[in-house]
């Protein structure tokens, strides 16, 4: 360990120096920590905002106009499929909520209560008053309610597509988050819908299923469009409904890498014209070691050493930079959470001592090939 | 010729430069022996110091052969020299070449660190011994740079000794002492070649200097132009030195 020991004693005669190399990875470090947190954290909650409470593939008849029939032969084939993680057969009915002068057109989606609560999160979502257990019972949006001044135990009146008039009666309010779902969809029980639409028990509008990796559905629709059983049935793809938001996380992505690799590369230069520096200042002290017999590896090791020392102590320092900056960030009026990544704080960690490695090496090998006479002739 | 042979050079010759080549050593041929005190003379740029660099496996002759301890030193790669180099010999530059990150003592101990050996207790009492000889004792845990330049050249010689060489190579030691500094340093060379064992070749210009050991080899224009045992008794009536 002579050469930790050398590297060390050197750094240590340098305070000034080696500090500010340190404060230089240390930002690096949190600047990668913290973007790429921030990104991500604002990544996983778009993507969770957009397709967490929605159908990942929605099977439905080819022919828009006619229901789906789901057969027997079909929900064995999804129920066996281990992608699929959740499978909800529903009735979409649109209807005219009316009130007073007031109306408005509202798509009302029948489904078993606990199928709504599963792929909506409805039971996290609900502000005010209960879900829908009995048929005529329904849950509107937030922003719909207070449009209307509507609240729990309120009687709902909608038009029916053939002009029949319902009464139906508001038993929740939710909040998913989205104004698509929470300004034109109600949710009911699926006798409703299908009596009004006149199907069949075994008829749906569609089927919608949530996958165990979202971004698999395209090998999913193609496993499943060459089964016998699908034939008849179409498929919608997520990732092609929601083509542009794709496209802009992958932009957003791209962006943070990006900012995340010239934070790198200029800490790197950083640590290398430092290390450099030092190299040529301690060369005389080099040269008297290898003439008092250390080793070309051993004097090599030297800078490696320093590097080390200072990648790990720079990056240590990062991770907390980093680490209390989110910290702190998460205090202010975020709209998502913050989620830090064990693997990628780590995988920063190691990239911030790696740099600071390979930052080393050419300064390592000029030292490694210094040759003592240089020096001793030098001074002479 | 001594019996135990220390240094055998053979056709020793050194040429700097490949487009316009310089001749710096042609064709030098001496043995030293064990527990030889010996001095290198020669005016400047006669091929003293550079002799000296490959005795010392700092640099690698153009041709010849060099025997240290009857090893060829021709089939060494640099991990083999830089080894020998610490077991080996001892240096003395005439620049005293301190580390100043470091204390007095831990200066001293760096040969035997570097050999491999582990700053144990034993180390620092052979470290504290060293420089008891070379009346240090006293400013062993200050830093290097915080002692006179004639303290730091006995450090120097301190940290020369520490691995116990076979033979301690000096250039110029007492170059850039005053007088007194100068008499105490080849009183402590005296000492040590007497009291260890340990053989000296010493390069100096300063003939006065050269006729306190007990060889004298001169060098001119890179070559070996006199070798004189005893020269209190022989010594050349014309001082070449500066």
């Amino acid at each position: 360990m002579l050469s930790f020991r050398i590297a060390v004693r050197f750094l240590r005669t340098s305070p000034g120096q080696s500090v500010l190399i340190i404060a230089g990875i240390a930002v690096g470090i949190a600047v990668q920590i913290f973007v790429g947190t921030l990104i991500t954290s604002l990544q996983a909650n778009l993507l969770d905002t957009t397709i967490g409470n929605a159908s990942h593939v929605t099977l439905q008849n080819a022919d828009d106009k006619k229901p789906l029939l789901y057969t027997p032969a079909i929900r064995r084939v999804l129920a066996s499929d281990t992608r699929v993680k959740l499978i909800v057969p529903d009735r979409v009915l649109s209807v005219i909520f009316s009130k007073g002068t007031d109306s408005a057109p509202i798509n009302v989606v029948g489904a078993a209560p606990s199928d709504i609560n599963a792929i909506y999160k409805m039971k996290r979502h609900l502000v005010s008053g209960r879900l829908v257990s009995a048929a005529g019972d329904v849950i509107l949006g937030k922003s719909f309610a207070a449009k209307y001044q509507l609240k729990p135990g309120d009687p709902v009146l909608v038009v029916l597509p053939g002009g029949e008039q319902q009464k139906l009666t508001l038993v929740g309010i939710f909040d998913v988050g989205t104004s698509a779902v929470n300004d034109r969809i109600g949710f009911t029980t699926p006798d409703f819908p299908r009596r009004a639409l006149g199907m069949a028990a075994s008829e749906y509008s569609d089927i919608q299923t949530q996958l165990t990796d979202p971004f698999r559905s395209q090998a999913v629709i193609r496993s499943w469009e060459g089964l016998e059983v699908f034939k008849g049935v179409q498929f919608k793809d997520w990732q092609v409904e929601n083509a542009q938001l794709l496209v802009g996380l992958q932009s957003q992505g791209s962006s943070s890498y990006m900012i995340q690799a010239f934070v790198l590369i200029a800490v790197a230069l950083g640590i290398a014209s430092t290390l450099a520096i030092s190299a040529v200042q301690k060369t005389r002290q080099i040269g008297i070691l290898k003439a008092m017999g250390l080793t070309d590896r051993r004097a090599g090791l030297v800078f490696l050493w320093e590097a080390a020392v200072l990648g790990g102590c720079g990056t240590l320092l990062g991770l907390v930079f980093g680490v209390g900056l989110l910290q702190l960030f998460a205090l202010g009026p975020l709209t998502f959470p913050i989620v830090l990544d064990p693997a990628f704080v780590a995988g920063s960690c190691a990239i911030g001592v790696a740099v600071a490695l390979l930052s080393a090496i050419i300064p390592s090998r000029g030292t490694s090939r210094l040759d003592p006479i240089e020096v001793i002739q030098g001074a002479g | 010729m001594p019996d135990d042979v220390l240094v055998l050079a053979e056709k020793l010759s050194k040429v700097y430069g490949d487009v316009v080549p310089t001749p710096a050593l042609t064709d030098v041929s001496f043995s030293l022996g064990c527990n030889e005190f010996a001095s290198i003379i020669g005016r400047s740029g006669s091929g003293k110091s550079t002799l000296l660099n490959l005795i010392g496996l700092l640099d690698t002759p153009t041709s010849g052969r060099l025997l240290l301890n009857d090893r060829d030193t021709a089939g060494l790669d640099r991990d083999g020299r830089a080894k020998l180099r610490n077991t080996f010999v001892g240096f003395v530059f005439q620049f005293h070449h301190l580390l100043p990150e470091f204390s007095v003592i831990e200066n001293v101990c760096m040969p035997a660190i570097i050999r491999g050996e582990r700053q144990s207790a034993e180390l620092l009492d052979r470290a504290r011994d060293t420089l008891d000889t070379l009346a240090l004792t006293d400013v062993a845990d200050k830093n290097a740079n915080e002692i006179s330049g004639g303290q730091k050249q006995r450090v120097a010689i301190a940290r020369a000794l520490m691995n116990r060489p076979q033979l301690v190579l000096a250039d110029e030691p007492t170059g850039n002492l005053d007088t007194e500094n100068t008499d105490l340093v080849y009183e402590l060379f005296r000492k040590v070649n007497r009291e260890w064992g340990t053989g000296f070749l010493i390069v100096t210009h300063d003939r006065a200097i050269a006729q306190q050991t007990d060889r004298i080899i001169e060098l001119s224009d890179g070559r070996l132009v006199q070798d004189v045992a005893d020269p209190g008794a022989d010594l050349p009536a014309e001082s070449r030195g500066a």
